[in-house]
């Protein structure tokens, strides 16, 4: 495996504020690589720096093997960039929008077209949608759109902030497919999202609070370390006024609300679920069903935030 | 090399479409210069007529009816009111319903028969000076010119000779010293800024608050090619603006066209690199869409005051005249009068020329170097 991204004590600092603190990790060829976090705890930041948009204050980082502080133009021929707002001309036809865009990477005439009908024929984009305003397109099209004018100079890594914010989730989910085809085909996907269940597609996750790189690993790794033990969920009513109480059990990890339900998570070998539904009956709820549940990364969220706060 | 060609033509043609598609954008850029050009052209100019005027005629005699008759008679003064008394007239001068009063004195008839001094009394409102001269001047060159005329008849009785000098003017290049023809370059050229310092610095303004520009910024396309393409396509219609307020001009206002085309094509180009880097420099320093905008006004408006076009720069506090090298408004629009009233040569007009050249170059390049600094 060879690291097509190299990250060294990255840095960014805005006035007092430092958005990025001393980041390392290496992304390989080929891989998805999710990063993870609130709004504000510096994944764009780091994805801008990554995509020579922005100047790193500290630390290092290469690209496709150049160096992002002192070459940008040559970062920037070798990636391919989505922005988290929908950043085409609403005011160009799609076809408009891939043709400028083709344009500036230097392309043109048959070249360009070639490229253009080649990135069309990997997102599926249709004919009908290039002929169509841009602003006109449903919310779904758009991102293919996007992805399209990233992918028209096939760069070896792409990088997408947040790539289905506001999109509905059968084009998420379609949307997804596009990106593992991408990375079976070698293309390298740097993906922020907060979208916990998208996270699960990535080979690696990074997890980011407040400008730290707090956890990196495969998905299974990081539920295995943050969440370990054995979760339970239990259906029922008004089961919250004796949630907090269960956590003095013994064996109890953790007990959390989950929308109407409570997920007790307990110590490995030590699952007594019946013991817990006894405890928030007599606390004065019906338990009416209890179910094992696989860890999610929203629990690997949520304890590594606990953790870092 | 060619790849940067090819980026240019792709930005060029970009904001071809978006421009040509935007209906508005095209009714802005065309439509809005000829029509204003044609409104302000009436409506900028120094000639005042029909001032109101409150009489006061205390001698009430035949004199006295015959003098203020004739001084009215071409209609620089229009008597609104005719008041019995001094305090009674400036009442309407302080309600604003006249702008001078004419007094004559009691006993002008008399004392002109006599061959006494008579004194007709002006008393005219401050609060635009220009009307005040014109009304006051009315009263003194009609009366200068009786007075005159009574010196003259009695040195012929006297059989005398008068030592005199006399005037005589002749106006080249604008010989009926109308107004309009002065004004109308002038105009132009306000226009000319407003346009495209406008476009310009909106247009950046918006790629940015709509994200576009982070796009870009992610491509390998240099900031150079990218300003210049932008640039290019408002340039020319900057030109067109400028080839539709030529031919309004001449129409409409019989403006000449003594100078030569090349002159004014070259000056005008150099005079747009100023407006669009300008523009461009707006953008770089503002947020968002309104900063630009108002941004925009707090150049265009000093610009514009202080280009000589409206007051002449001569006339400006002396320590501001020197500042007024600065403004590109200054040099362009002694090039449009020089060149198409005076038809001044290439010689003639070289320096503002050059100046506005390297200006242009100074604003683009600085603009260009903030609008790369200020993405980092």
């Amino acid at each position: 495996m060879t690291h097509v991204i190299e990250v060294r004590g990255l840095r960014r600092e805005f006035g007092d504020f430092v958005a990025v603190r001393d980041v390392d990790f290496d992304v390989e060829r080929g891989e998805i690589f999710g990063y993870l976090g609130a709004n504000g705890a510096g994944k764009s930041t780091t994805i801008r720096m990554l995509s020579g948009l922005l100047a790193p204050s500290g630390g290092r980082a290469t690209v496709a093997g150049h160096d992002v502080g002192s070459d940008p133009i040559a970062v920037k021929r070798s990636i391919g960039y989505m922005s988290q707002k929908f950043s085409l001309y609403r005011d160009l036809t799609a076809q408009e929008n891939l043709e400028f865009f083709g344009g500036i990477y230097g392309m043109a005439g048959a070249t360009l077209r070639r490229a253009i009908d080649r990135a069309c024929e990997r997102t599926g984009l249709a004919d009908e949608h290039r002929k169509a305003m841009t602003g006109a397109l449903p919310g779904g099209t758009r991102q293919r759109l996007a992805l399209t004018s990233a992918l028209l100079h096939e760069p070896p890594i792409v990088f997408l902030d947040e790539p289905t914010a506001g999109v509905d989730p059968a084009s998420r989910r379609a949307f997804w497919r596009l990106i593992r085809e991408l990375a079976d085909g070698g293309t390298t996907v740097f993906v922020t999202t907060h979208y916990m269940d998208e996270a699960e597609y990535c080979a690696r996750i990074g997890l980011m609070v407040d400008g730290v790189l707090v956890a990196l690993d495969t998905p299974a790794a990081l539920k295995a370390r943050y969440v370990p033990g054995e979760t339970y969920a239990f259906t029922g009513r008004d089961l919250h006024a004796a949630r907090e109480r269960t956590l003095s059990l013994p064996g109890v990890l953790a007990a959390e609300p989950f929308g109407a339900r409570v997920h007790v998570r307990f110590a490995e070998g030590h699952a007594d679920p019946d013991m817990i539904a006894r405890h928030l009956t007599e606390g004065g709820g019906r338990v009416d069903r209890v179910e094992r549940v696989e860890a999610s990364l929203e629990d690997v969220f949520l304890a590594v935030v606990g953790e870092a706060a | 090399m060619r790849q940067s060609l090819a980026m240019l033509a792709a930005v060029v043609q970009k904001e071809v479409r978006q421009t040509m598609r935007d209906r508005r954008m095209m009714a802005l850029l065309v439509m809005a210069p000829l029509i204003q050009l044609i409104i302000f052209g009436f409506a900028v100019s120094f000639e005042v007529d029909e001032v109101p005027a409150v009489i006061v005629d205390l001698d009430q005699s035949h004199q006295s009816r015959t003098d203020l008759q004739r001084l009215l008679a071409d209609r620089t003064l229009v008597a609104v009111a005719e008041r019995p008394s001094v305090p009674e007239a400036e009442r309407l001068l302080e309600r604003g319903e006249a702008a001078v009063v004419i007094v004559v004195p009691r006993g002008f008839e008399r004392d002109l028969a006599r061959g006494r001094p008579a004194t007709v009394q002006t008393i005219v409102d401050g609060g635009d000076p220009n009307r005040a001269g014109v009304a006051t001047s009315a009263v003194t060159s009609y009366f200068a010119a009786e007075s005159e005329a009574r010196v003259r008849a009695r040195v012929r009785r006297a059989n005398a000779r008068l030592p005199e000098v006399r005037t005589s003017s002749r106006v080249l290049f604008n010989p009926t010293l109308d107004t309009s023809v002065y004004m109308v370059p002038g105009v132009m050229a306000m226009l000319l800024l407003l346009i495209t310092t406008i476009v310009s610095s909106m247009g950046l303004a918006r790629e940015r608050e709509v994200g576009t520009l982070e796009q870009i910024l992610v491509t390998p396309v240099s900031s150079g090619v990218l300003i210049v393409g932008k640039m290019l396509p408002f340039a020319v219609v900057g030109l067109i603006d400028f080839g539709i307020a030529l031919v309004v001009g001449s129409v409409v206002f019989d403006m000449p066209l003594r100078g030569s085309l090349t002159l004014l094509a070259v000056g005008t180009l150099f005079y747009l690199m100023t407006t669009l880097g300008v523009g461009l420099l707006i953008a770089t320093l503002s947020r968002s869409q309104q900063q630009a905008f108002l941004g925009g006004f707090l150049f265009l408006l000093p610009a514009a005051l202080l280009s000589g076009i409206m007051t002449p720069i001569r006339s400006m506090p002396e320590w501001l005249q020197p500042w007024t090298l600065i403004n590109p408004l200054r040099h362009y629009q002694e090039i449009l009068r020089g060149s198409l009233l005076r038809g001044a040569s290439f010689e003639e007009l070289h320096v503002q020329l050059i100046t506005l050249a390297v200006m242009g170059a100074l604003v683009l390049s600085f603009a260009s170097f903030r609008f790369r600094r200020s993405l980092r």
